[in-house]
């Protein structure tokens, strides 16, 4: 037991020590370097968003990497992958399903065994599995109904490729940054320090902050409220999960499973 | 869970079906599955089944609030919302409270069970632990205990030096450790010391995966002072048992050695009876026949000469007496102590015993220029003629009785030796006992059984020892070791 046979050390490491300060130097100077260059019209728009994207959610995978102890070069790839994707998906049509690359770079470093911290390669309990898609099914019904009920907001279902390639954004970059970071990475931090509801508060307003400031979400009141509602839900929800089922999988199923409900909205 | 599921779906139909919008009457059967969840799951429960009621209902209130703004039906439907809410969580709160209430109670119940058994210590901590584990509802739990300068452990092995346990056993301040380390949820440590008097007598730790709320480490602080507590008692019940079973132990004994006393006396009073009207009667007689009888001259010396001898004898019991007296009263025998040669004394004490008896071939030998002693002379030569008179008392007749000095790395040591039957091993160290006499010896030779002893207090007074050794069957060595004149103790020195 570690109370009798093991030394008690107070542990003093800051809740944000392992931090890539210089990768994420380096992705929100490219970032400004863009914007500076499509406000000075020398690149096009689409550099200013390809550079968001990939800083945006880079920002968020790296660190999340960092903090479970993966080495920089591993961070360097991800980032590049998700540049990669950005821009397929910028230029060529079904370039979004370049966003799969990332995904699959961040299943190969679970698979063996790098992001055990963040809740990622470790078994994943059925129940969890089941809980994770009753709960993103949950949201998403609740989110269709009184979206449709309130909003005046039909789905469309008809423009399939835009919500397939909407979908691929979600599941490499979107959801999988927010999780890894949110989840995996501040609320497990978090919870080694404080309570589960002080670290499950913590993790969901700064999940909901970064939605909040996102310039892709559209800024009318009822929208902003509404994903503050659904978010924060949604955030204490998988932080609940991943307290529960010790694994990330279940937080990442009803995530994906809410936002490609929220992709089939006119909104999404 | 399920249950309370399916009745908020139906209120939600029966909601829609009546069509009323946010003012539909059946919105208030949402309190019955809000409040059955917190019943059963407590806040938790009753503040999540109200969210649920809240968001199933969301639709109904909120297009009424979009199409007409906040109508009277539109308030009622949030004023639903709010009451749902906390009835939701207000009923919850007091469920849990009761529950946290009617647990702390059960845990002390428990307690008192485990402890209410006398049992050593390690026996009641590891019922105490099994006790607890099945009602705290933690991954692990350990209970150490002092025992003395030992630590008896229940759900461990040992406590290594530097970890909680031993870190809260030497503060006596109970410490909670967010995250023990690994990965997935942390596994959080809470160790509470268990208090008795002020101190820590003990340590209770436990550990979960999980959260440890502050109101669970309040009352486990509780758990340990009751624990703290019970241990104590329990541990004063065991040990003023164990006195009483050692008084009762040591009484028994003081009264076996008083019986024995008593009996010893009884035997002594009768001894010294007889051994006191032996000479007295030789002197009344003796001395009737002296007065009465005209006797010839040589008959008279002899009538003298035994008269002299059982007076002389008197004399000696009596000053064994006089000494055994003040022995027992804590006091030292009297002395005045010169400078005196050894040989000369025991050669002037063996020709008096071969003067007197025939029976035994008394031998002396001594050492050439043994140390001169400082001692009473009329003290050692009762020593010597209580040892000799006992060498020859008990061996056979015509044997020899060897007395010798010599030098000796303490000062001079003088050795009675006789070649009798000996003294049982098991009567060996009483036989400087007042009254006691070596049992098969007591028909044997007349005696009272405070010779010995007077020979002991006499040579201790002189800042001496003396020891016997004994063979069965081979005979008897009493050695009396003297300190010489300069290293006389001063104790002795003052006498």
């Amino acid at each position: 037991m570690w109370s009798l046979d093991q030394p008690y050390i107070l542990r003093a490491e800051p809740l944000l020590a392992g931090t890539p300060l210089a990768l994420l130097a380096v992705l929100a100077v490219g970032a400004g370097a863009s914007a500076v260059l499509v406000g000075l019209q020398v690149a096009p728009p689409l550099v200013l968003q390809i550079a968001g994207v990939t800083a945006g959610h880079g920002a968020l995978l790296v660190t999340a990497l960092a903090w479970s102890g993966v080495r920089s070069s591993s961070c360097v790839v991800a980032v590049a992958l998700l540049a990669l994707a950005a821009t397929a998906a910028a230029v060529v049509p079904l370039g979004a399903g370049a966003y799969l690359l990332p995904a699959f770079w961040v299943l190969w470093l679970a698979v063996r065994g790098r992001l055990a911290a963040l809740g990622l390669g470790t078994p994943i309990p059925p129940q969890g599995l089941i809980a994770g898609a009753l709960v993103g099914a949950g949201l998403s019904a609740h989110l269709l109904l009184s979206a449709s009920r309130t909003l005046g907001v039909e789905t469309r279902i008809d423009h399939v490729p835009d919500v397939l390639a909407a979908m691929a954004y979600d599941v490499g970059a979107n959801v999988l940054a927010a999780e890894c970071f949110f989840r995996g990475a501040l609320f497990q931090r978090s919870q080694r320090r404080w309570s589960f509801a002080a670290a499950a508060a913590v993790a969901t307003v700064a999940y909901v902050a970064r939605y909040v400031v996102d310039p892709l979400l559209p800024k009318t009141v009822e929208l902003v409220i509404g994903a503050v509602f659904y978010l924060a839900l949604l955030g204490v929800i998988n932080c609940w999960l991943v307290w529960r089922y010790e694994s990330q999988v279940p937080g990442l199923v009803s995530a994906l499973v809410f936002f490609a409900a929220y992709r089939t909205l006119g909104a999404g | 869970m399920s249950i309370v599921v399916a009745a908020l779906v139906a209120v939600t139909v029966l909601v829609a079906l009546e069509g009323a919008g946010p003012a539909a009457l059946s919105r208030h059967l949402y309190l019955a599955p809000v409040i059955v969840a917190a019943l059963h799951f407590g806040a938790p429960g009753g503040a999540l089944a109200a969210a649920a009621a809240v968001l199933l209902s969301a639709p109904f209130v909120l297009p009424e609030i979009e199409r007409a703004g906040l109508t009277t039906e539109a308030i009622e439907g949030l004023v639903t919302f709010g009451v749902v809410v906390l009835v939701g969580v207000l009923s919850g709160v007091l469920r849990a409270r009761a529950g946290r209430h009617r647990r702390r109670y059960e845990l002390l119940v428990t307690i008192q069970r485990a402890l209410a058994d006398e049992a050593a210590l390690d026996v009641a901590l590891g019922r105490l632990r099994a006790a607890l584990a099945s009602r705290l509802r933690v991954d692990a739990v350990a209970i150490v205990g002092r025992d003395g300068e030992r630590l008896v452990v229940a759900g461990g092995d040992r406590v290594a030096e530097g970890s909680l346990a031993a870190r809260v056993l030497e503060s006596g301040e109970a410490i909670f450790v967010g995250d023990t380390g690994g990965d997935g949820r942390a596994r959080r440590a809470f160790a509470t010391p268990l208090m008795s008097g002020g101190h820590a007598v003990g340590v209770l730790a436990v550990e979960r995966k999980g959260e440890i709320s502050l109101t669970e480490r309040a009352t486990l602080e509780a758990v340990g002072a009751h624990v703290g507590i019970a241990l104590e008692n329990a541990r004063l019940v065991s040990r003023q048992r164990r006195f009483a079973d050692e008084l009762a132990q040591r009484v028994a004994e003081a009264r076996r050695e008083l019986e024995e006393l008593d009996r010893a006396k009884s035997a002594f009073v009768a001894i010294a009876s007889h051994e006191l009207r032996t000479p007295l009667t030789a002197l009344q007689g003796f001395s009737e026949i002296l007065a009465v009888r005209r006797l010839p001259p040589e008959e008279v010396a002899r009538l003298a000469s035994v008269m002299r001898r059982e007076a002389k004898r008197l004399g000696r019991i009596v000053s064994d007496l006089l000494d055994l007296s003040r022995i027992e009263r804590g006091l030292e025998p009297a002395l005045c102590r010169i400078p005196v040669k050894i040989d000369a004394v025991i050669q002037a004490t063996a020709e008096i015993f071969r003067q007197g008896s025939a029976t035994h071939l008394i031998m002396t030998e001594c050492e050439p220029a043994l140390p001169i002693v400082e001692a009473d002379p009329d003290a050692l030569e009762r020593v010597l003629t209580n040892l000799i008179s006992n060498a020859i008392k008990y061996s056979p007749t015509g044997s020899t009785v060897c007395v010798g000095a010599r030098a000796a790395a303490e000062g001079v040591a003088i050795e009675v030796a006789d070649a009798g039957r000996g003294i049982p091993a098991e009567s060996l160290s009483r036989v400087f006992e007042p009254y006691y006499r070596v049992p098969d010896a007591a028909g044997a030779a007349r005696g009272t059984g405070i010779g010995l002893a007077v020979v002991k207090a006499l040579v201790e007074a002189h800042g001496g020892t003396v020891h016997v050794e004994s063979a069965p069957a081979l005979g008897t060595c009493v050695t009396v070791v003297l300190p010489p004149a300069a290293s006389l103790t001063p104790r002795a020195a003052r006498v």
